[in-house]
């Protein structure tokens, strides 16, 4: 919607747990995207958007999400995708990353807290 | 003492009663010394009441307190809600437009959607509070209230704390045509909309939708979203399974930003939804699709040469009857488009043609009109919290509510006919 609704949303935009049931975080707090490994499997988020809005790993790969952007965003998996709490990721701010590493084979969906128009899907085989 | 017609009421509170009756009995002992009574055109409530109660005590009439009803629904009822500035509680103010009283009030908690039934047969909000003020366990519910007592007819829980909390946005949760279903908006985490059976009295379920705001019913199983994409959806459900959902063409450029408060008239199925320019999109829903009427400029082109712009909260409303929409306007900056506006524009909806342009006298937040013949303009100041009434035709002021809360924004009116 092309309106300020958005910006008006009083989501909550804290992170929640690092660990959950499918899938473990490397680092609660967001990194520089510098400190991102070279061969590391990415999703960048840019124009409002996942860049790989569906990508497949295999069970015990790490994915680390960078925000290419200054517009914050994150990952969030609601209750019941990867444990029985939410995984509400941090909020990246530009050049910064966030990883996940998934212990479980299944597909996971999350979305960008404030943004839940902002859709993304892991797939681990 | 027995309460007189015109008494200004004040609903489930008798201890207030009794105080009345105490500050009664004081100007009962001035009022013998006062001059003849002014012409009751002329009276103000409060002198209307004290000559009223200062006549009962002279014939030995005895106060006896009791909660009042409010008269029966009508046309010219206005509701005024407050959301406060966000605080964790709120309240809605119901008003007699005719006569410029507070007839009763409702409590809500935080940011409540209220809704109206245009048959007036109950009004209702969708609201939030906290187990601890403003922490704690969340609960959101449905409350459905008797218009007249105002007493509570349903309390509905909605499961998961569901409600999308923003600044009060009229069209964020609705009615449908029969009134026997309310539908609210869910934002996070994905778009969604609840349905509320208010005939059984019970939460139904949510409805995965796509990225679209607002809801507009146009039947009780249909209602119309505005999406990301600028075009509507169209959502139609049944009593399971996925909603069947459609798309009309893009109405609107991207760079083109509607409000978050258009109008919408449930019984003709007109949506008027103004831009952040005066430019408004007209679109009719009333054949259970979306057909776009031609765009209208609310404002000349001389007048957005000169910075006119709309800009307020309920920046915009719209007659039924007369078909004519009516629009806050003022010279702004462009990124004050919240601010209030000291000017009404009023156009005929079908041509475009403008009818009047009323200098309003005070900072205007928010607009609306009842939906009789010959309406009333109702025009909301936030910073004011005072309700100004005036006439829809002439412009002129006629009357005013003041006191409507920390930060009165939105303005509800039954389409009774």
């Amino acid at each position: 919607m092309r309106s300020c609704l958005a910006a008006c949303a009083l989501a909550a935009f804290g992170a929640t747990g690092a660990l959950a049931g499918k899938a473990t975080a490397p680092s609660e707090t967001p990194l520089p995207a510098a400190e991102v490994a070279k061969d590391a499997i990415v999703v960048d988020i840019t124009k409002m958007k996942y860049a790989t809005p569906e990508i497949h790993v295999k069970v015990g790969d790490t994915v680390t999400w960078i925000n290419r952007e200054a517009m914050p965003h994150n990952v969030h998996f609601v209750a019941g995708v990867l444990d029985e709490q939410a995984l509400k990721g941090p909020m990246l701010k530009k050049e910064q990353a966030y990883s996940l590493t998934f212990t479980e084979a299944g597909t996971y969906d999350y979305h960008c807290t404030p943004h839940p128009f902002m859709r993304g899907k892991v797939v681990v085989e | 003492m027995a309460l007189p017609p015109n008494f200004m009421p004040l609903f489930r509170a008798s201890l207030i009663g009794l105080g009345l009756g105490c500050s009664a009995l004081a100007l009962a002992a001035s009022a013998q010394d006062a001059p003849e009574a002014e012409a009751p055109a002329q009276e103000t409530q409060g002198q209307a009441a004290a000559r009223a109660a200062a006549a009962d005590l002279a014939a030995g009439q005895d106060d006896e307190p009791r909660i009042l009803e409010a008269p029966a629904p009508d046309a010219r009822r206005v509701y005024v809600n407050d959301p406060a500035h966000f605080a964790a509680v709120t309240q809605q103010f119901v008003i007699d437009g005719e006569a410029g009283r507070v007839i009763g009030m409702i409590d809500g908690g935080f940011l409540p959607n209220p809704v109206v039934a245009d048959d007036g047969s109950f009004i209702a909000h969708a609201s939030t509070v906290f187990s601890r003020i403003a922490r704690g366990e969340r609960t959101d519910y449905v409350e459905v209230f008797d218009p007249v007592t105002l007493l509570p007819t349903a309390d509905i829980e909605l499961p998961d704390a569901p409600r999308f909390l923003v600044g009060t946005y009229p069209w964020m949760t609705s009615l449908t045509p029969d009134n026997k279903t309310l539908l609210f908006y869910q934002f996070s985490p994905a778009p969604a909309v609840g349905v509320v059976d208010l005939e059984g009295k019970a939460f139904k379920r949510m409805l995965d939708v796509p990225d679209c705001y607002h809801i507009f019913p146009t039947a009780p199983d249909t209602f119309f979203m505005h999406c990301r994409d600028g075009s509507l959806a169209k959502v139609k459900f049944g009593a399971e399974g996925a909603p069947e959902i459609s798309h009309s063409e893009v109405f609107h450029p991207e760079d083109e930003f509607l409000i978050n408060h258009p109008a919408y008239s449930s019984k003709s199925g007109r949506l008027v939804w103004p831009t952040y320019t005066g430019k408004i999109h007209q679109i009719d829903l009333s054949s259970g699709e979306a057909k776009f009427l031609p765009a209208v400029e609310a404002l000349t082109e001389e007048e957005r040469a000169e910075g006119w712009r709309p800009g307020g909260w309920q920046q915009v409303a719209y007659h039924r009857a007369l078909d004519r929409i009516y629009l806050l306007v003022d010279q702004r900056d462009e990124w004050r488009h919240k601010t209030a506006s000291r000017f009404v524009v009023v156009l005929d909806a079908k041509t475009g043609a403008r009818i009047a342009k009323f200098e309003m006298g005070h900072e205007i937040d928010s607009i609306n009109v009842s939906q009789d013949e010959k309406p009333l303009l109702y025009a909301l100041s936030t910073g004011d919290k005072t309700l100004y009434i005036h006439d829809a035709e002439s412009g002129e002021e006629l009357r005013s509510v003041n006191q409507l809360g920390h930060g009165p924004q939105v303005i509800t009116t039954a389409d009774m006919g």
